[in-house]
């Protein structure tokens, strides 16, 4: 199983983090509302995140807590943030009057470590579980998580909530649209702008102008590439190879995402994994070498041997042929005896 | 040729002699066949003879009862049938919801039988009808092959890998009363009519084709394989520029017809005409007709005249063709791919839209190993098979081209498709193998020519067989083989193989395929067989002791087995056609019993069942399917259920003492450990499945009664309790019952505040 990032819906107040307040909330607000305009989601650091999530508080505050920074290793973390700035960028667009009264924000480890310690250790479950023996503080900057933090005065203000909420996606990749609708469900009467993707120019104009290039470039070259591609040579060698991989397993190693290969636990590296169920990248490849092979040599015989003149030369190639269908076999066998322990057939000389 | 393997030349001469007659080899043809055919029925039948005849797993006792109501009822009763007995309080438009094709046809043969005054239980026709099949479906591997080559040993040898691959074996041994079991037989059969009609360009043909088409579609939901193969290969074969008026008359007449007998068939409908997988079938209609209109304005145009028409012509109909599919998509009147469908293409989409879809085994993608199982030496042969096609390449053969391409793209993506791939894969193979065997078996040797006579005669054939356009290694001219060494060889591999591949069948069928999974058995220590036969102990349980009305609640995955073997209502089942209702089951198993009850008290429920493998090392148990639960649920209550919180801190999914409370306090668990740890002495409890130790002491369960446990504890069911009578709820009750005394009024409620001893 894939862990992927907590979603961590902070209800309510933070007793601890609330610092004492000079402004109003609507100061506040107004003066965050200001940086979201000119740059969502607002990058926060501790005293930022302080005076954000002080408490009175009217209106929410979402924060997500990342760790950018190569030297975490976060890969969650950088594939989310796009789907983060966009899921901000498209809620800004579609509430000009910040009717919802939302901050998107971002806090990042590097820019607010005793912040993001003192919130992750909150919700101790969510990170202590991503390692096994690792140490609880060095994990936050591993994951990603965001955090909602409704209102607690005015008409939006969430009674009766203790503690913090959480929620997690456990699988299927990060789309702003899922955090969207988690969002959707915790703001409940308030305008839930969509998300809307921005029209990929680039993508569109790159489309187009290839499909006039190849339309181009086969309407001129198309003397030259008709006899390729009337080639019955050509069209088989595509068929074999097709069938090839897809018997081999290939399209499981592209669902499951399987690795190419594994280390055998001695340092070595093991081409095949043990176990009807599963197989290594590598392996596939080295199976649907030995079909194509077999293959080949059941091609070999059938139509090139008694195509050769000479009897002895024909003879040396149904020798050369028939010694590879035969080994070949055998090794195919024994490999399955790997994979299926209880297979009783085999050929020799691999027994 | 199968007679011809005797070594000495004489007696051979004279068999070959023998065998020219040609109705000898008629005979002898038939025969085989016969032999085939008998092959194939006794191989299926591991299963009745070491259990008994019996139906096996869960859909064959829905289509059993199915069969059942239409013997009892009659056809139009079945065809009306609103099943009250299942997705209770829903019910279920059976007559309208199911492909009937398969309990016509036994109920068809029952009669016929009847009416030859045969006694014959509906039953034992149920369980033989796929091994009676699957001679059918040998014969049809014959024809197939017949016709895409001269070798009429091919088509035997075809019959015989058809027969016994265990590719096919594994839908259909005896008891397996699947769709499954006819329609392969209908896929192949069909594909044969479809390659005779495009030959002959015959409407008879074509229409004998739609006939079978509209058969299958009344079969099996996998028609659509059909429906976009065809077309498909209409299309390639137009694109390859061979239009011919073959072409236009079988395939307008196989979907003229073909589409009008789909449609009646109340559970397909108008959808040929409203989804997205029928439309390359009426793209390529509509394709059709225009280049034959196109073909026809050519014969009356001049040649510039017909160029322009050409471009203009095809471009503007073609681009608005598109554009009113996509228009008509977009506003809804067809509807686009729907998910099971789409998920064969975009592999990512169903595991994260469509759990339920995602959860079933059959729909996972296929490892190599299971093509080796099922196809043993025939996978590389394949091929070998499909390489030789191109040699003359013929419309048939571009067929098999095609079909081999996209059925081994579907079955690498779904190990349940490995049953369309079957067919060609045995024809493909076949084609080799008989080509090899007749190369190497033939008695003839030719004559060993002089090196420098045969270079020239080869330089000059090669010129003219390169202007045929054919393939490389088949450019210089067919000699034969020489030496006797040759042929003894290859011919002793290939018989080697043969025998092995037979061992095989017979092996991978006895041991793997051969499961009823309804009675499950095991070696006792001294080696003899022991049956475990729980699942029918509970429900005959079921069935006498529980209100014929008694609503029973499980995981989907036994619902059909409880309305088949218990005759009782069922609140979901294998027929997966509501998500939320199965979500409902998940919410009640997955929750503590606070929230559970009031869900099973508003469904009626009167008694509960789960399989708990624990006990005996049966992984196939509820708890292991329970995540499955979870994630339906939170599909539609993220709020109320959270997979999340079924995991420990650590990320692991545990059911021992370390387990997370609210897997504690799921009824799910609640039931499958409710007693256990008084099986073993103090600290000794184990769950054999997950292999954990489990706590000393068990859950506590206020709602629900123990009402039974199976010999070996894999079906426990549970008696919803009744109201209490004096108004407390079960928690108080339950405490009182225990000795408990009343706690104070004040105290908070809930059962959190229970005390355990």
């Amino acid at each position: 199983m894939r862990w992927l990032p907590v979603f961590i819906s902070l209800a309510l107040p933070f007793g601890t983090l609330a610092a004492k307040k000079p402004s109003s909330p609507a100061d506040t607000f107004n003066d965050f509302h200001a940086k979201a305009i000119s740059n969502t989601p607002v990058k926060l650091a501790d005293s930022s995140y302080k005076k954000l999530t002080a408490s009175p508080r009217d209106y929410s505050v979402t924060v997500l807590l990342t760790a950018m920074d190569p030297r975490f290793g976060c890969q969650l973390c950088r594939e989310f943030q796009p789907e983060w700035d966009l899921l901000a960028k498209s809620w800004l667009k579609g509430d000009k009057k910040a009717e919802s009264r939302i901050i998107f924000s971002t806090l990042d480890f590097s820019d607010g470590r005793d912040t993001f310690i003192s919130v992750c250790s909150l919700f101790k479950p969510s990170i202590v579980r991503l390692g096994t023996n690792t140490i609880i503080l060095v994990e936050p900057p591993n994951r990603t998580s965001a955090a909602v933090l409704p209102p607690t005065i005015g008409p939006h203000a969430v009674p009766g909530v203790e503690g913090p909420i959480r929620f997690d996606f456990t699988n299927g990749p990060l789309l702003a649209d899922q955090v969207h609708a988690w969002l959707s469900r915790h703001l409940p009467d308030r305008p839930h702008p969509a998300v809307k993707r921005p029209v990929n120019y680039v993508a569109w104009a790159v489309g187009v102008v290839s499909t006039l290039g190849i339309a181009g470039a086969l309407a001129k070259a198309g003397p030259y590439i008709l006899p390729i591609a009337q080639n019955r040579n050509a069209w088989a060698a595509i068929s074999l190879i097709g069938i090839l991989m897809f018997t081999s397993g290939h399209m499981f190693n592209q669902i499951r995402k399987v690795p190419y290969v594994a280390g055998d636990g001695r340092g070595g590296i093991s081409y095949f994994s043990s176990g009807f169920q599963n197989q290594l990248g590598m392996e596939t490849q080295i199976i649907a070498f030995i079909y194509g092979l077999l293959s080949f040599s059941a091609i070999a015989l059938i139509m090139k041997v008694p195509r050769v003149a000479d009897a002895k030369k024909q003879q040396v190639w149904v020798l050369l042929w028939s010694a590879i269908l035969f080994l070949l076999y055998s090794f195919l066998l024994s490999i399955f005896r790997i994979k299926n322990g209880g297979y009783p057939f085999s050929l020799p000389p691999f027994m | 040729m199968a007679v011809a393997t005797a070594s000495d030349p004489s007696p051979m001469q004279v068999l070959a002699d023998f065998g020219k007659s040609k109705s000898l080899r008629t005979l002898l043809r038939v025969l085989i066949l016969c032999f085939i055919a008998g092959a194939a029925v006794s191989s299926r039948l591991f299963s009745v003879i070491r259990f008994e005849s019996i139906i096996h797993e869960f859909d064959p006792w829905f289509n059993f009862r199915a069969t059942k109501y239409l013997v009892a009822n009659g056809f139009y009763d079945f065809w009306d049938w609103f099943d009250d007995r299942t997705w209770h309080p829903l019910g279920r438009v059976t007559g309208g919801t199911l492909y009937p094709g398969l309990m016509v046809t036994s109920g068809a043969i029952y009669h016929a039988l009847r009416a030859l005054t045969i006694p014959v239980d509906i039953r034992n026709i149920c369980v033989l009808l796929a091994p009676a099949f699957s001679g059918l479906t040998a014969f049809a591997a014959y024809l197939l092959t017949n016709e895409m080559t001269t070798n009429t040993s091919a088509g035997l040898l075809a019959a015989a890998f058809m027969g016994i691959t265990p590719g096919y074996i594994s839908r259909s041994v005896a008891g397996s009363y699947d769709n499954e079991a006819i329609a392969i037989f209908l896929l192949v059969f069909t594909f044969y009519l479809w390659i005779k009609a495009l030959k002959l360009g015959s409407v008879l043909w074509g229409a004998l084709c739609a006939l079978f088409y509209g058969y299958m579609v009344a079969s099996w939901g996998g028609y659509a394989f059909i429906t976009c193969l065809v077309p498909l290969h209409a299309f390639v074969l137009i694109c390859m520029g061979r239009y011919s008026t073959r072409l236009y008359v079988s395939y307008t007449t196989w979907y003229a017809l073909g589409t009008l007998a789909s449609m009646q068939i109340p559970f397909v409908g108008f959808l040929p005409v409203r989804t997205s997988e029928h439309m390359p079938a009426l793209g390529i209609f509509g394709f059709l007709q225009l280049v034959a209109f196109i073909y026809y304005i050519r014969s009356a145009l001049s040649g510039a005249q017909f160029k322009a028409f050409l471009f203009v012509g095809l471009g503007a109909v073609f681009g608005l063709a598109l554009l009113a599919l996509v228009a008509m998509t977009s506003a809804g009147y067809i509807a686009p791919w729907s998910g099971r469908f789409y998920s064969l293409w975009d592999t990512g989409y169903a595991k994260i839209h469509i759990p339920i879809i995602a959860s079933v085994s059959e729909h996972q993608p296929t490892a190599w190993p299971a093509f080796f199982f099922d196809l043993n030496m025939l996978i590389w042969l394949f091929p070998a098979g499909v390489y030789l096609c191109f040699q003359d390449l013929k419309d048939e053969h571009v067929f098999v081209v095609v079909y081999a391409l996209f059925g081994s793209y579907f079955a690498g993506v779904m190990v349940r498709l490995m049953l369309t791939l079957t067919p060609i894969v045995c024809v493909a193979a076949a084609m080799a193998s008989s080509q090899l065997l007749s190369t190497f078996l033939s008695v003839k040797s030719p004559k060993a020519k002089d090196p420098g006579q045969e270079d020239v005669a080869d330089s000059s054939s090669k010129k003219t067989k390169q202007n045929a356009g054919s393939l490389r290694s088949a450019s210089s001219p067919y000699v034969g083989v020489y030496s006797f060494l040759s042929k003894g060889l290859v011919s002793g591999i290939m018989t080697i193989y043969l025998l092995l591949f037979v061992l095989h069948c017979t092996w991978v069928t006895s041991n793997a395929y051969s499961s009823p999974s309804v009675v499950l058995a095991s070696r006792m220590p001294d080696g003899s067989q022991h049956i475990i036969d729980d699942y029918r102990e509970a429900y005959q349980w079921l069935r006498q002791n529980t209100k014929e009305d008694a609503k029973i609640m499980s995981w989907w995955d036994y619902g059909y087995q409880i309305g088949g073997m218990a005759d009782r209502p069922t609140l979901v089942d294998n027929n997966t056609w509501n998500n939320t209702h199965i979500a409902t089951v998940g919410k009640a198993m997955s929750s503590s019993e606070e929230v559970s009850y009031p869900i099973m008290r508003q469904h009626e429920v009167d008694y509960v069942l789960v399989v708990f493998g624990g006990l005996l090392g049966y992984s196939g148990d509820d708890i292991n399917k329970f995540l499955w639960m979870v994630r339906i649920a939170e599909g539609i209550w993220p709020d109320e259920v959270s997979e999340r919180k079924f995991f420990t801190p650590r990320g692991e999914y545990r059911v021992d003492g370390e387990a997370t409370e609210t897997m504690k306090n799921s009824l799910m668990y609640k039931m499958s450990y409710y007693n256990y740890h008084t099986l073993f002495p103090p600290g000794q409890a184990q769950d054999r499945v997950r292999g954990v130790r489990l706590p000393d002491t068990g859950p506590v369960l206020n709602t629900l009664d123990e009402a039974f446990t199976s010999e070996n504890w894999i079906i426990r069911i549970y008696k919803v309790k009744d109201l209490d009578n004096v108004g407390r709820d079960h928690a108080a009750a339950a405490s009182f019952e225990r000795g408990h005394k009343k706690k104070k009024a004040t105290k908070k409620r809930g059962p959190r505040a229970l005390r355990v001893d």
